[in-house]
């Protein structure tokens, strides 16, 4: 185990972009953490006085970044946001992982009718637009950050449980599982010991791509006003705040906000992409 | 299997999910946390008004028969009517259809032939500065949030330069003759110039903005397919026997390249229909997207289940088409 991923790492380092993307990702990760507690202003607080200033370029040390049009310091509310977007990018990953593998294994595993009840259930869900689903969804449920996580999750589970199930289909059928049958193992202790274990790379790969896109989603909800505060400091919805007032020229409310979801989605895709690359080709050896 | 024969099979396996799809819209307006009256209306309510729209939306009846109310006039088209605007729900959608449809339409195509000739370029010209900006660009065509991407040109071609339109469709005071509801088209029937250059410069920034993502997938694979095809052994072939190299890359190679590059192509289409409903909100543009983030923030959910239904409804018949365009151009499809 230890050498293949020291395999894996050989080759991801290679890839000189990906190695970029991952430390920037892992700043972002840290700023998530330490991000409260580096600014200096109450992200929500409002100030009527200070509306509409803009930051450094104009020689301002007080807001550095600016303030919009509520008075409130975009670079506190951007370091906050870090934690809002990575926190759901994290539980969105949680979620899915849970469900699409729980789903996958029970599906593929079990055959039957509970594989055919199941995998309808999940061309229905496929037959949204993703952003459509995690849209009504979001907006049945209310607004809360915890349920635009389900929301979004949900886009994703379809996808894993049925690469889950495709993985399990070709398990099962695997000598060792029909010996560890014969020894007289039961269902539990096949699926957890044997089938879990060998359909977990594909799954890890698909989780890692999905972060970029959660933080999207994420931002995307935000922006549309659905399903998360408009008065939190969620990127997104940083950028709808900000978007009445572009026409007035106060660019600095919405192009910060917008860089971070740029280089939060790109440097999680690009690290994904490199890690896919990396597992693809230890596999291949 | 011959291609009407497959064509009723696809139909027929649509059919348990077009019902499920159905019953999942029906159920949202039942998923909402507390009473949907309540939240529809607002707190100040009387007595009265609550009755009468319980009584409009039938939800003093068992759930089943809600259901089947519901669904079958669905299927004839008729969704109810919108609490705010007090039209019929398909009428505020079919107003606002060509709207979407142009914009989507436009993109698809901005993303299509852009994409192919950035990708075929990168990869007629692999390893010099022509294929590593292409690569560049479908890195970060990839990863960019449209919604911001579509404010930022706003702020660069609209508020610094002025050269193009904030938002809306047409200009103030002008009103192209209503054929198709599609302005590029109804401009040109119109014989009106000016017009059509009007509403081609509305439509600019909102459909490049909404093409980005797909252009860049595009870029990525025609690239990827082609640098495959170009390894093949009959290429080699045709350039050994002193065919010029333009020749063998666009007449022997993006043919056979093409396969992957079209089967990506359908799959942009859910892509760009989650993207409109943020496009749309981005650049004011009166279509579906906007109709239902609208509807969603004031609670107008005869609108909400309209939209998300006949979109999704939209999105598999799409999706048939496309698979029958696959199982015509790959016949081995069918037999699968």
């Amino acid at each position: 185990m230890n050498s293949e991923f020291k395999q894996v790492v050989k080759v991801y380092k290679k890839n000189k972009l990906a190695v970029v993307a991952f430390f920037i990702a892992a700043v972002l990760m840290i700023l998530a953490v330490i991000g409260p507690y580096l600014a200096p202003y109450d992200p929500v607080e409002i100030n009527l006085q200070a509306r509409f200033e803009p930051g450094f370029w104009e020689g301002n040390t007080d807001h550095i970044l600016g303030t919009d049009n509520l008075g409130r310091d975009i670079y506190s509310r951007i370091l906050h946001g870090t934690g809002i977007s990575l926190k759901v990018g994290y539980a969105v990953i949680a979620i899915t992982a849970v469900a699409g593998l729980f789903i996958g294994l029970v599906s593929g595993y079990f055959g039957g009718v509970v594989d055919i009840v199941i995998m309808r259930f999940i061309d229905i869900l496929l037959a949204f637009p993703p952003l459509l689903l995690a849209l009504v969804i979001a907006a049945t449920l209310g607004t809360g950050i915890e349920k635009a996580m389900l929301a979004i999750a949900i886009i994703y589970i379809p996808s894993l449980a049925r690469i889950v199930r495709g993985s399990v289909l070709t398990v099962k059928e695997m000598p060792y599982v029909e010996a560890s049958r014969a020894m007289g193992a039961g269902n539990i202790w096949i699926i957890t010991g044997h089938v879990f274990p060998n359909v977990v790379t594909p799954v890890i790969v698909y989780l890692t791509l999905l972060l970029g896109d959660a933080i999207l989603y994420t931002a995307a909800l935000g922006f549309l006003g659905v399903g998360i505060d408009p008065t939190t400091p969620e990127w997104g919805a940083m950028l709808s705040s900000g978007k009445d007032f572009l026409i007035l020229g106060k660019w600095w409310i919405t192009v910060f906000p917008g860089i971070m979801i740029f280089l939060a989605v790109l440097s999680f895709n690009l690290f994904g992409d490199g890690l896919r690359e990396a597992v693809d080709s230890k596999l291949r050896l | 299997m011959a291609l009407y024969k497959y064509f009723i099979k696809r139909l027929a396996l649509t059919l348990p999910t077009l019902i499920g799809v159905s019953i999942i819209v029906f159920l949202l307006i039942h998923m909402i946390p507390g009473d949907p009256v309540d939240i529809m209306l607002g707190d100040r309510v009387t007595d009265a008004s609550r009755l009468a729209l319980e009584e409009r939306l039938g939800l003093n009846q068992p759930l089943h028969i809600q259901y089947w109310n519901w669904f079958s006039n669905a299927v004839k088209g008729d969704f109810g009517i919108s609490i705010r605007s007090n039209q019929p729900v398909i009428e505020e959608i079919m107003s606002r259809l060509p709207a979407t449809v142009e914009l989507t339409v436009v993109a698809l195509f901005i993303a299509v032939v852009f994409g192919i000739i950035f990708g075929v370029s990168a990869a007629r010209y692999r390893n010099t500065t022509i294929d590593y900006s292409m690569i560049g660009f479908s890195l970060l065509g990839v990863s960019i949030p449209i919604f911001w991407l579509g404010m930022m040109l706003i702020f660069f071609f609209s508020v610094i330069l002025g050269w193009l339109p904030v938002s809306g469709r047409l200009a103030m005071g002008i009103a192209i003759p209503q054929v198709t509801g599609l302005y590029l088209v109804d401009a040109l029937f119109a014989g009106n110039i000016s017009y059509f250059w009007d509403a081609l410069k509305h439509l600019a920034l909102p459909a490049f903005s909404l093409a980005t993502v797909s252009l860049a997938l595009i870029v990525r694979v025609t690239r990827s397919s082609m640098l495959d095809v170009l390894s093949e052994d009959y290429i080699r072939t045709a350039r050994a026997k002193g065919v010029r190299e333009n020749k063998v890359v666009f007449t022997h190679a993006l043919k056979n390249a093409m396969i992957p590059v079209v089967t990506v192509i359908g799959l942009q289409l859910a892509k760009l229909m989650g993207g409109a409903i943020l496009t749309e909100t981005v650049f004011s543009w009166p279509g579906i997207g906007r109709l239902l983030v609208t509807a969603i923030s004031v609670r107008d959910y005869p609108v909400v289940q309209g939209v998300v239904f006949f979109v999704a409804f939209a999105f598999i018949a799409i999706n048939i088409v496309v698979d029958l365009f696959y199982a015509y151009l790959d016949p081995r499809i069918r037999y699968e």
